[in-house]
């Protein structure tokens, strides 16, 4: 089996690269035979699209996509400059 | 008389928002007189996405000014890109000034590119691709220099999408810094003055700063603030 910290840099890699995430901020973090996905993205879509392509990336592995989507609230309050 | 700047970037819209962006600046007319929009607007770069951000900002009742950022570069449509903003009605600067609101306020700004921080980044030295990296930024920051030099405005504000400073990158891993910003842009925004520069691209980052200068830096990337755009007076006395 391939070294841990290698199949984390592959699986960051495609995600960073594959045209469906496109991703650069996602942390990858591999523990035996389970992967977990961590950080989070603009639209609820992009957060499965991020479990498919960890999935391909690292076949045999339990990918754990623990991403969330970013929460916007409203403007509040200006500051003073 | 103060302004009120509002700003916000990374944004990374797709098909999925199509349609759902707009409603996070209704009102904003009555919290500001300018928003401000500091790249990674899509999440490819495609011309398409391109034209879902034009029709959510298309139309505002104040002006809107953008830069792109490096998503918006990936698809090598940047021009059209630039091209169909503009045609929405708002501002793209990409390396150059405007002036807004009757005169009284100039943005100056563009992309801005890595390099990393003072003592700790990289130099013309060696291979053609580590110096063609390094002279990207620094004709960047050449061409900012001219283009506050033409600003004659009550306020000036500098619209980037990577980051002048390393304070706006803490949450950040520092291995990464090099790529999130250089100190060549602080330089020359300090060196021509300026009441604020507004940057994103630190997803992870934090929002305030301030250049060695002493101008302030607010990192406005959309994860950072957790608020649909965040609003900053200049000339406290007034607001
Ligand atoms: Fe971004
Ligand atoms: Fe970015």
């Amino acid at each position: 089996m391939d070294t841990p910290h290698y199949v984390a840099a592959r699986v960051q890699q495609a995600i960073a690269e594959d045209g469906r995430t496109n991703e650069l901020g996602i942390r990858v973090d591999v523990r035996g035979d389970h992967l977990f996905l961590r950080g989070q993205v603009a639209g609820e879509d992009q957060v499965h699209l991020l479990t498919d392509v960890a999935r391909e990336a690292a076949p045999g592995l339990t990918v754990h996509n623990e991403v969330t989507c970013v929460e916007v609230r409203e403007p509040g309050e200006e500051e003073h400059l | 008389m103060s302004i009120r700047v509002a700003a916000v970037a990374d944004i990374h819209l797709s098909e999925a928002q199509r349609g759902t962006y707009r409603e996070r600046l209704d009102g904003i007319e009555e919290r500001a007189d300018v928003l401000l929009v500091g790249g990674d607007l899509t999440r490819h770069g495609t011309l398409g996405e391109g034209k879902i951000v034009a029709d959510e900002f298309r139309g505002l009742p104040v002006p809107v000014v953008f830069v792109l950022g490096n998503h918006d570069y990936h698809s090598d449509v940047e021009q059209e890109i630039m091209a169909v903003l503009r045609e929405a009605g708002c501002v793209v600067l990409d390396d150059s000034a405007e002036t807004l609101l009757d005169g009284r306020l100039g943005i100056a700004g563009g992309k801005g590119f890595g390099g990393g921080f003072a003592g700790k980044s990289a130099s013309e030295f060696g291979e053609p691709e580590t110096k063609a990296f390094v002279r990207h930024t620094r004709e960047i920051a050449e061409r900012w220099r001219t283009a506050l030099k033409s600003l004659d405005t009550e306020y000036k504000v500098v619209l980037s999408h990577y980051s002048p400073v390393k304070e706006t990158l803490a949450g950040e891993p520092p291995e990464i810094y090099p790529f999130l910003g250089s100190y060549l842009l602080a330089e020359a925004v300090d060196a021509e003055g300026a009441d604020l520069i507004v940057h994103g691209h630190a997803h992870h980052g934090t929002e305030k700063g301030m250049t060695p200068g002493g101008i302030r830096v607010r990192n406005v990337a959309l994860p950072v603030l957790q608020r649909a755009y965040a609003t900053y007076c200049l000339d406290a006395e007034e607001c």
